[in-house]
């Protein structure tokens, strides 16, 4: 459904800043009726990434096609088969839930019975049935969040892209947004990207790119994502992890990552964590504030190749 | 085109009818302005380039054209809450004609500006000015033609703004200059050369020449006016060349690099 292929995207230098690669020979197939997670860092090239998909700027270099038309070359007829949900909200918050649905079929060409249909369709999973007058200003944040999709599929289109949707929906309506978001994808045979950095929206997906620096790091499914890291790690935390982490690695000869005061030993053999645990405690125990053994999550799938935590990239934010 | 145009532009329109204090504010300032000004020089100032007139009847098309210009170039404002809001963008991914973006926010801001003009015709009558048919339907086309002006122009310096502040900064800058000489306030003729020249190159004195002609002439008079065709000719200019501009302005996109 998406084939990018060689992808490279430069902001031009201006008189405060010097150029920058966003994107750097990037090259990425989303199968078609697949559910992809796009997940990366700040900074990353995914928001740079989303910003050329829905044709709001025009790429260095490479090709992208979407459903076998070339965005650069037939924009039109690529971009026709397209939803788009933004971060920020794209309804207008002084119309009403119709209002605004009528104003994106007045803007995709939509009228009559064929609107009419359509409106029932797209509002159908929702739980805006009762409050189709009211303005999208009263509703609640997941509310919101809903019309913003309702919208989207009253064009049905084949190819449906999210950048980060749930940005500040408490997790109950986080997890009914990604739900229903699945739920729909599965019924409509829908391809779906979105962009995401909590993990939890990203176990359920087919896929799971993730960028860093404007390079594909990974591109899986979660199961074969965690598979990388073996089947265990330890987990050490330390007030004093940099001298310990030294001392590990050299005294019992194994290789180590070290991210802010937690020292992880990611290569464990399955059966081997207790052993190793153990030996830790023994050898360390008053340098040791706390040691797990810990089932990787795609969290730590994330942290291990991207060299980020989790935390460190909720604190910043997206800046973008 | 015109589909979306419309869809656009009776958006801004119930934006705006929700938004009372917007309403009142806007139709309410130019009255009172008119008022008081008109009021206190009407005693003092009498000068042989207004015609037989009161001052308040002189000072009349010029408040109206106050309220045109301001109504219509504020109304472009909202493009910049638009964008801050996140609205824009689905506007701009959605496959309709640039053009039809840049229309539907100068026909909304074409209707506001409308309702407000005319709820102020209904003085005139009040001061001595009867206006036929004829000459009230070439008054509605000049309200028309110099306000999709204004708002092109508001469109056209509004779209690379990033703070609704800045664009009111700017705009009183630009805008009280472009009306104080427009004529709106003083007869042209009997300003200083210099001040005559700065003047009669102002394309909202234009405007002006344009919205007066109908309570003083017939419609086939005017028509065969050549100082009311010029200034038609140069407010016709003026709509395209800024329509144009802003199409340009929507049609550029963010490009990358060359590597």
């Amino acid at each position: 459904m998406i084939q990018i292929e060689n992808l490279s995207h430069v902001y031009p230098a201006s008189r405060k800043t010097p150029a920058r690669k966003a994107i750097d020979g990037l090259t990425l197939t989303v199968e078609e009726g697949q559910f992809c997670i796009l997940s990366g860092p700040n900074g990353s090239g995914k928001s740079t990434l989303f910003r050329i998909l829905c044709g709001m700027a025009y790429p260095s270099s490479g090709t992208i096609r979407i459903g076998g038309y070339d965005l650069l070359k037939e924009p039109a007829k690529a971009r026709a088969q397209m939803g788009v949900v933004f971060q920020s909200p794209a309804v207008d918050k002084h119309l009403s839930v119709a209002e605004n649905l009528k104003l994106h079929a007045d803007l995709h060409g939509l009228s009559g019975r064929d609107l009419y249909e359509r409106t029932d369709e797209a509002l159908g999973w929702t739980d805006l049935k009762d409050r189709q007058n009211d303005k999208v200003m009263t509703l609640s944040g997941g509310l919101a969040r809903q019309v913003e999709l309702a919208k989207c599929l009253l064009t049905r289109p084949r190819l449906l892209l999210l950048d980060e949707p749930t940005t500040g929906l408490d997790p109950a309506s986080r997890r009914n947004f990604v739900d229903a978001l699945h739920k729909i994808q599965r019924g409509r045979q829908m391809t779906v990207l979105m962009t995401s950095h909590i993990f939890s929206e990203a176990e359920d997906a087919d896929r799971v790119a993730i960028m860093k620096g404007g390079v594909l790091l990974a591109n899986d499914s979660p199961q074969a994502l965690r598979g990388q890291l073996g089947r265990e790690m330890v987990v050490v935390q330390s007030r004093n992890a940099e001298a310990l982490e030294t001392r590990i690695r050299m005294g019992l000869n194994i290789s180590t990552r070290r991210h802010g005061d937690e020292i992880r030993l990611e290569e464990t053999g399955n059966g081997d964590s207790l052993p190793l645990l153990e030996k830790l405690l023994a050898a360390y125990r008053p340098e040791i504030d706390s040691i797990a053994i810990k089932q990787p999550a795609l969290e730590d799938v994330f942290i291990h190749l991207t060299g980020k935590t989790a935390a460190e990239i909720e604190q910043t934010g997206d800046a973008q | 085109m015109i589909g979306p145009a419309f869809a656009l532009a009776r958006r801004e329109f119930v934006r705006f009818m929700r938004q009372p204090q917007r309403v009142v504010g806007t139709v309410a300032q130019p009255v009172l302005f008119w008022l008081f000004l008109g009021s206190g020089f009407n005693a003092s100032f009498h000068s042989s380039g207004m015609g037989g007139g009161s001052y308040l009847e002189y000072f009349y098309p010029g408040v109206m054209l106050m309220m045109m210009l301001f109504a219509s170039i504020f109304s472009s404002i909202t493009i910049i809450e638009d964008r801050d809001a996140g609205f824009l963008q689905s506007v701009l991914v959605a496959p309709v004609s640039r053009m039809a973006i840049v229309l539907g926010k100068v026909m909304g801001g074409v209707a506001i500006a409308m309702v407000q003009t005319l709820i102020f015709t209904i003085a005139a009558p009040f001061l001595g000015l009867h206006i036929g048919l004829g000459s009230l339907a070439l008054l509605i086309v000049t309200y028309i033609l110099s306000s999709t002006g204004f708002a092109a122009m508001g469109f056209f310096f509004a779209w690379s703004m990033r703070s609704s502040a800045g664009f009111h900064a700017i705009m009183m800058v630009f805008l009280m200059p472009l009306w104080m000489l427009s004529g709106a306030l003083f007869p042209i003729e009997n300003a200083p050369g210099w001040l005559h020249a700065v003047m009669s190159v102002n394309p909202v004195a234009h405007a002006l020449v344009l919205m007066r002609g109908p309570f003083y002439m017939d419609p086939a008079q005017l028509l065969a006016d050549s100082r009311w065709l010029t200034a038609l000719a140069v407010t016709l200019v003026w709509c395209v060349g800024f329509l144009l501009a802003s199409m340009a302005r929507v049609e550029k996109r963010e490009r990358g690099a060359s590597l």
